[in-house]
C-alpha cells in the first residue's frame, strides 16, 4: 500500500496514512495490529455508555474531539479514523495521534499502560511513573546521558512474557522535552523539531534506545521533595502498589470506569513478586539531578539490578 | 449531587486557613487535622492531571489559550460528575469545595473560563488588605516587598505561566490584586459570598458560619468553634515547624515559613511609608470598596487641607 507509514509502538505494529513524527519507523511488518486513516468521523456514537466534555465511549468504540485540531474515532482497539479541522497540518494531528490518541487505543485494547518513562539498567526495565509535569522524561533523559538506554517515554505498556514475567514494550519513540530541560541537560545539539508550531517542546534523539521488550526490574513512583516527604527511596507496600498502578495508568479515569482496575491489581501483585515498587522522592530542581541519580545507582546496586562496576562505567561523563 | 463551591482568592488571603478549618470540621477525633492531608476540599481547579485525565487530552501539547477554551467544559463535567470511586478517599462533605487562584476571566470564545452557573453553585471570595498581602506575597514568592507590590499591580502576572517548561498546574491568570476581586465581584453567573481575612480574625466563628451557610452547609456554632480552635496559628506553626507544609512554595530561604504571622494589620510595622503609598495608589478604588481605608491618601489630603 503506497503512502503507508509503519511503526512499532508499545508492542503493536501501526500502519498510518500520515507520518507520525517522534515514532521510529520500521521497514516492513506482517499484518498491522492497528491502522490510522483519515476519513469521516461520526458526530456521535450510536450507543453511548459514558460521555465527557470531549469524548464519548461505547462498548467497542470511542470518540474524542480535540477542538480546532481533529476528531478521532477509535474502533475495537484496531482502527483510528481522524477528521481534521479546517487548515490543520498533518504534523499537528500526528502529534496527538502518536501519544494521546494511541494511549486511549491501548486502554481500549485492555492493555496495562502506565504513564511512565522507562530506561534499561543491567538488562532490566526501570520505570519512572508520574503525572505530566512530574519530571519523568527529564529524569529518563538525564539517565540516558549516563548511558542508560531509553525504552519508553511517557507511555509504558506492560505485558506478561511467555514465562509469565512482566515486561515493558518499547514505545519506539524519541524523548519529548521542554526547552527548560534541554537547556539544563545540555541537549541542544540533539534537539529535533518542535512538537507543535509555537510550542517550546521538542523531540530529542536518545543516545541509545532498546527495541525489544524488557523484563521489569523496578518501578519508581516520582514524588517531589515537599513536606512531609523527604528525599529518598522507600518501598511501596502491596496495597499501595496496586492502587498506585491504577493511579499511574496513562488515563486512570478510563481504568476506573471501564472496570479494568482488577487487571491492574493483578499485575501489581505480579510485579511486586517479580520486581520492586518504590517511591522516589527527590528535590524538583535540575541542580539536584546528580544527587538523585547517585541515589538511584546506589539503590540499583542494593537491589541487585546492576553490578556497581557497570554503574560507575555508565556514570563516567561522555566525551564532549 | 453535592453542590460545587469555588474557594476563590488572590494568594495569601486566608483561603488555606479556611480549608484547614474545613478539614478540622470533619476530624474524626479531637486531634487537629494534619496540614499535609487537607481533605476537606478538592484539588485546586488548575490541577493539570485532572484536566488530562477527564478530557483525555494532553494539556502539555496545547497553548494556554487552547487549554482555557476547554476548562469551562471540564468544570461543568466535574460539577455534574456523580461517579464515586470506592477506592478513593471519598469526601463526606456535603459541599464540594474547590480552591482556585484563577481570576474570573472569559475565554477567547467569550465563555466564562470557570464554567459559569453549571460549574458551581457559588463562590466564596476571600479578600485581604493589600498592604498585608504585599508582605505575605513577598515571603511566599521569595521576592522583595517592592517586587511583590509590582506583581500585585501587574495585569499579566500569572501562576505557572512559563512557556519553556511544563508546570504541574495549568496557568492561572491573577490579573492583579484589584482586578482579581473585581473579576469575581462583577460576574453575574454565580452568587459570591465575600469573606474578609480580617473578619476571619475578628470573628472566626461568625465568618466561617456565614461562608458555610452560604454554601448550604448548616454546621453548628459549637462544631465551627471547635474546628477554629484546632486551626489556631500556634497549632499551624507547630505542625509546620515539625513536618513542614507541603503546600508552601518549595525552595525558599531557610527558616522561612508559610504560617508566618497570621495577623491582620501587620503591614503597619512591615511596610515603609513609600510602599504603603504605592499600594494605595494602585488599588485605592477596590480598597475602599472592600473596606480597607487608605491612610497615606488621607494623610496627603489632610496635609493639603492644612496647607490649603
Amino acid at each position: 500500500m503506497s503512502g503507508t507509514h509503519l511503526y512499532r509502538a508499545s508492542g503493536l505494529v501501526l500502519a498510518s496514512e500520515i507520518a507520525l513524527p517522534g515514532l521510529i519507523p520500521i521497514e516492513s511488518a506482517d499484518e498491522p495490529d492497528a491502522r490510522i486513516a483519515e476519513g469521516n468521523v461520526p458526530s456521535a456514537l450510536d450507543a453511548v455508555l459514558a460521555t465527557g466534555p470531549t469524548w464519548q465511549r461505547g462498548a467497542k468504540d470511542f470518540l474524542l474531539e480535540i477542538p480546532d485540531i481533529a476528531r478521532f474515532y477509535l474502533s475495537g482497539g484496531r482502527t483510528i479514523v481522524f477528521e481534521r479541522a479546517a487548515g490543520v497540518a498533518d504534523r499537528d494531528v500526528a502529534i496527538f495521534l502518536a501519544g494521546n490518541v494511541f494511549g486511549i487505543l491501548l486502554h481500549q485494547r485492555c492493555n496495562i499502560v502506565l504513564h511512565a518513562s522507562t530506561i534499561v539498567v543491567g538488562g532490566k526495565a526501570v520505570l519512572f511513573c508520574g503525572a505530566s509535569g512530574a519530571g519523568k522524561s527529564t529524569l529518563a533523559a538525564a539517565l540516558g546521558e549516563r548511558g542508560y538506554p531509553l525504552l519508553t517515554d511517557d507511555q509504558a505498556a506492560i505485558r506478561l512474557d511467555d514465562a509469565g514475567r512482566p515486561t515493558v514494550q518499547p514505545d519506539g519513540r524519541c524523548l519529548r522535552l521542554w526547552e527548560r530541560s534541554i537547556d539544563a541537560l545540555g541537549l541542544d545539539d540533539r534537539r529535533g523539531e518542535a512538537m507543535r508550531a509555537g510550542l517550546e517542546k521538542f523531540f530529542v534523539d536518545p543516545l541509545r534506545s532498546e527495541a525489544d521488550p524488557i523484563q521489569i526490574g523496578a518501578i519508581y513512583f516520582l514524588m517531589q521533595e515537599r513536606p512531609p516527604h523527604r528525599a529518598g527511596i522507600e518501598p511501596a507496600n502491596l496495597v499501595e502498589a496496586a492502587q498506585l498502578l491504577v493511579a499511574n495508568a496513562y488515563r486512570p479515569m478510563l481504568i476506573r470506569r471501564m472496570g479494568q482496575r482488577e487487571a491492574y491489581f493483578r499485575m501489581g501483585a505480579t510485579i511486586a513478586s517479580d520486581a520492586g515498587l518504590f517511591f522516589l522522592t527527590r528535590p524538583f530542581r535540575f541542580d539536584a539531578m546528580d544527587e538523585t541519580i547517585a541515589g538511584l545507582e546506589r539503590h540499583w546496586a542494593e537491589i541487585g539490578l546492576a553490578d556497581p562496576g557497570l554503574i560507575s562505567e555508565a556514570r563516567r561523563p561522555q566525551p564532549a | 449531587m453535592r453542590p460545587t463551591v469555588w474557594l476563590a482568592s488572590y494568594p495569601k488571603s486566608g483561603n488555606t486557613w479556611f480549608r484547614i478549618v474545613l478539614a478540622n470540621l470533619d476530624s474524626p477525633d479531637a486531634a487537629p487535622a494534619d496540614i499535609n492531608a487537607l481533605n476537606g476540599s478538592d484539588t485546586i481547579a488548575s490541577a493539570r492531571a485532572r484536566f488530562d485525565n477527564h478530557l483525555l487530552i494532553e494539556s502539555g501539547l496545547l497553548t494556554f489559550a487552547e487549554i482555557d477554551l476547554l476548562r469551562p467544559g471540564l468544570y461543568r463535567h466535574l460539577a455534574a460528575d456523580i461517579f464515586e470511586d470506592p477506592f478513593e478517599r471519598e469526601s463526606r462533605y456535603p459541599v464540594r469545595f474547590v480552591k482556585t487562584h484563577d481570576a474570573y476571566t472569559l475565554t477567547n470564545a467569550g465563555e466564562a473560563m470557570m464554567g459559569g452557573a453549571h460549574a458551581a453553585a457559588g463562590a466564596i471570595l476571600f479578600v485581604r488588605d493589600p498592604r498585608d498581602v504585599a508582605a505575605s506575597l513577598a515571603n511566599h514568592q521569595s521576592v522583595t516587598i517592592d517586587k511583590a507590590i509590582g506583581l500585585m499591580a501587574d495585569p499579566a502576572f500569572a501562576f505557572c505561566g512559563s512557556v519553556r517548561g511544563l508546570e504541574i498546574q495549568l496557568r492561572q491568570q491573577l490579573l492583579g490584586w484589584s482586578a482579581f476581586a473585581e473579576s469575581w465581584l462583577a460576574q453575574a453567573d454565580i452568587p459570591v459570598h465575600l469573606v474578609r481575612y480580617e473578619d476571619l480574625h475578628r470573628d472566626p466563628v461568625g465568618a466561617v458560619r456565614g461562608a458555610l451557610h452560604f454554601a448550604g452547609w448548616r454546621a453548628t456554632d459549637a462544631d465551627i468553634a471547635e474546628a477554629v480552635g484546632r486551626a489556631s496559628i500556634e497549632e499551624l506553626q507547630r505542625q509546620e515547624a515539625k513536618t513542614g507544609f507541603g503546600e508552601a512554595p518549595p525552595y525558599r530561604e531557610p527558616g522561612s515559613r508559610f504560617f508566618r504571622r497570621g495577623k491582620a494589620g501587620g503591614w503597619r510595622d512591615e511596610l515603609t511609608a513609600q510602599q504603603v503609598l504605592r499600594i494605595e495608589r494602585d488599588h485605592v478604588a477596590m480598597m475602599k470598596r472592600l473596606g480597607y481605608e487608605p491612610v497615606r491618601e488621607q494623610e496627603d489630603s489632610d496635609a493639603h487641607r492644612q496647607t490649603g
